[in-house]
């Protein structure tokens, strides 16, 4: 649903994705040096990782799904 | 940290605003919440407005226009010198090394915005990509500091006046502390993060909230932003998708195909076109919100691929262009507070009035709005003394930027906002207004503010940057429904079904808000005499544009 993943294969690491994205959803880990999806629940589907990444390295859909409405939360 | 100039925001309006400032000689330091270059509308703008006699172009007629299309409440002041000064900043962008579409003979291509008075250049990004990158450039070229990621959340006030912000990283814990003897607010306009419009997941109306709790005015909010969507793709359009790259075929549903016309309701009647004198934008007025409250929705419209549905409220939460954001005190977007000035969709100085005709004036203007309050902000400074601020307020300033992360529990933004967005959302709260229902939603508002927003928590600081964009959009709620309520006519895009007439010369006049006493209160400002439509003309002529139950 919107950004699934970075494909790790791809990824180089060079933070274009997380400079791009405006809802921060994307994060570099200090471990492997590549992004990961750290907040995927926030993506709003504006495609810029999409746009930005030199490697193909996002893996992404088209649909979004929306959090249940709860009570409190 | 300690600067001359303070801007916040990296939009059009941000940069205009920091290389101006930095080219008069000011210390500035421009920070986003997001990337400079990737943040806010500004990289989705496709064309913008320049105006220049030289190619045929007439003040009076373009003067004229935007008058009638605003239905007369438009600023006229801001909107000529948006148009008077929008060729300039056209040239700043070229020395710059934004590139626009050009024809076989070296000049750029000008682009008729219906119904064919004005035009606009488009941006060509084949060579450069996105324009917004250049901006960032010129920005660190001309010796701004940037920095990314920083979102500032309170505003410092010292002897009535504004010597700077906190603010703290996405990225870690830290704090920061700005000193600044002029700040400028370029923070964009207002939204609801509508889940149809990702250009404004960032926009959360920080701006006019941080000001309001300063003491600051604040322009009304009743003039709704009317951009509808198609249903089949309501995430992401638009988007960054076909700008310089090849769309994957899994993704081709998030760029089109594009929306036709007519757009007809659910019995196949096709939505009329305007009446001559009325705006020809198609994200104006509320057409299809009438259809739908008459019980004709579902509404279509025609594309390549069949006919596909459309629904209203994609940018929920945003007023039309210019007619969100902080009140401008004077011609330099300087604020009704000293040392806090705002600039771009941040400056609610009603260029646009009632009802957006012109396509391409509202980056025109960010750019124009930001280069003023740049210039002014740093001419202050530059003859300012060095400032000290109390270590109380400073202190006052980071609890209240920290609170959130201090909880251990209470409500999440994430929540709080999705329950924000069910209230607002109805057609009936925020598109076709009544005094019972705005006052309904206003009291469930009302408890989210007393209730929720002291109780939010973060468990870290992505988490506290959704907690102070909850608190600002709640905030822009309550703004929001009781400038609707307090504005007892109808006007451009804003409409009461219990005053469905436009009064005049009644409310030919602006709404502002300031707070008193710890109460959100409205005051009206009349317009300009000078600037009123005849009245001698019939009611039907002045306003060609019919609303329901007139």
């Amino acid at each position: 649903m919107a950004i699934e993943g970075i494909d790790t294969i791809r990824c180089n690491g060079c933070g274009a994705c997380v400079h791009s994205c405006p809802a921060d959803v994307i994060r570099m880990d200090a471990d492997t040096k590549q992004a990961v999806v750290k907040y995927p629940q926030d993506c709003v589907v504006c495609c810029w990782c999409l746009v930005e990444c030199p490697r193909d390295a996002i893996v992404f859909t088209p649909t979004k799904v929306a959090p249940l409405f709860t009570s409190w939360g | 940290m300690e600067a001359d100039v303070l801007v916040v925001g990296g939009g059009i309006a941000g940069c205009f605003a920091a290389i101006k400032a930095s080219e008069q000689g000011a210390k500035v330091i421009l920070a986003d919440k997001g990337h400079v270059g990737k943040s806010g509308q500004t990289p989705y703008a496709n064309s913008f407005m320049a105006f220049n006699p030289a190619w045929g172009h007439k003040l009076d007629d373009w003067m004229d226009y935007i008058n009638k299309t605003s239905e007369y409440v438009n600023n006229r002041y801001w909107t000529e010198i948006t148009i008077r000064e929008s060729y300039a900043r056209y040239q700043d962008l070229v020395s710059w090394g934004v590139q626009f579409q050009k024809g076989e003979d070296g000049q750029p291509i000008r682009y008729p915005v219906p119904p064919g008075i004005t035009d606009v250049v488009r941006f060509d990004e084949t060579s450069t990509g996105n324009y917004a990158h250049i901006l960032r450039k010129q920005a660190l070229k001309s010796g701004v500091k940037i920095l990314d990621r920083i979102t500032i959340a309170e505003l410092l006030k010292q002897d009535g006046a504004i010597v700077g912000a906190v603010g703290f990283s996405t990225d870690s814990y830290d704090v920061y502390v700005f000193i600044a003897k002029a700040t400028v607010l370029c923070v964009g306009a207002c939204g609801f993060k509508p889940a149809a419009y990702p250009p404004i997941v960032q926009l959360t109306c920080d701006g006019e909230a941080m000001a309001y709790r300063a003491g600051a005015e604040i322009l009304g909010k009743e003039f709704v932003d009317t951009h509808s969507t198609r249903m089949d793709t309501p995430m992401g359009i638009p988007n960054m998708l076909g700008r310089g790259r090849d769309v994957p075929e899994h993704l081709k549903v998030l760029v089109g195909p594009g929306r036709g016309k007519p757009e007809t309701n659910a019995e196949g009647k096709p939505i009329p076109d305007r009446p001559a004198g009325a705006s020809l934008y198609m994200y104006t007025y509320l057409e299809r919100e009438f259809e739908a409250h008459a019980g004709r929705a579902p509404i279509y419209t025609p594309t390549p691929a069949g006919s596909k549905e459309v629904v209203g409220g994609a940018c929920l939460g945003m007023s039309l262009r210019k007619a969100d954001g902080i009140w401008p005190a004077d011609a330099n977007g300087a604020s009704s507070l000293p040392g806090l000035y705002a600039a771009g969709d941040a400056l609610g100085n009603m260029q646009n009035g009632a009802a957006y005709a012109l396509a391409g004036s509202a980056i025109a203007g960010s750019a124009v709005t930001g280069a003023i309050a740049g210039a002014a902000a740093a001419k202050q400074a530059l003859r300012m003394r060095r400032l000290s601020v109390d270590a109380q307020e400073i202190a006052r300033a980071k609890q209240a930027v920290l609170a959130p992360i201090q909880r251990k529990g209470g409500f999440s933004p994430r929540w709080v906002t999705q329950l924000l967005q069910n209230t607002m959302m109805p057609y009936f709260i925020s598109y076709i207004k009544r005094a019972d229902r705005l006052q309904a939603a206003l009291t469930l508002v009302e408890f989210m503010q007393e209730h929720l927003v002291p109780k939010l928590f973060a468990r870290d600081p992505h988490e506290l940057r959704l907690a102070h964009e909850t608190k600002n959009m709640v905030l822009s709620a309550e703004m929001r429904l009781r400038s609707a309520l307090f504005r007892t006519e109808s006007r451009g895009n804003h409409y009461r079904e219990d005053y469905p007439r436009r009064e005049d010369p009644g409310w030919l006049a602006w709404t502002k808000i300031r707070e008193e006493h710890g109460r959100m209160r409205l005051i009206k400002v009349p317009i300009p005499k000078e600037w009123w439509p005849d009245l001698s003309v019939p009611y039907e002529q002045r306003y060609p544009f019919r609303f329901p139950g007139e």
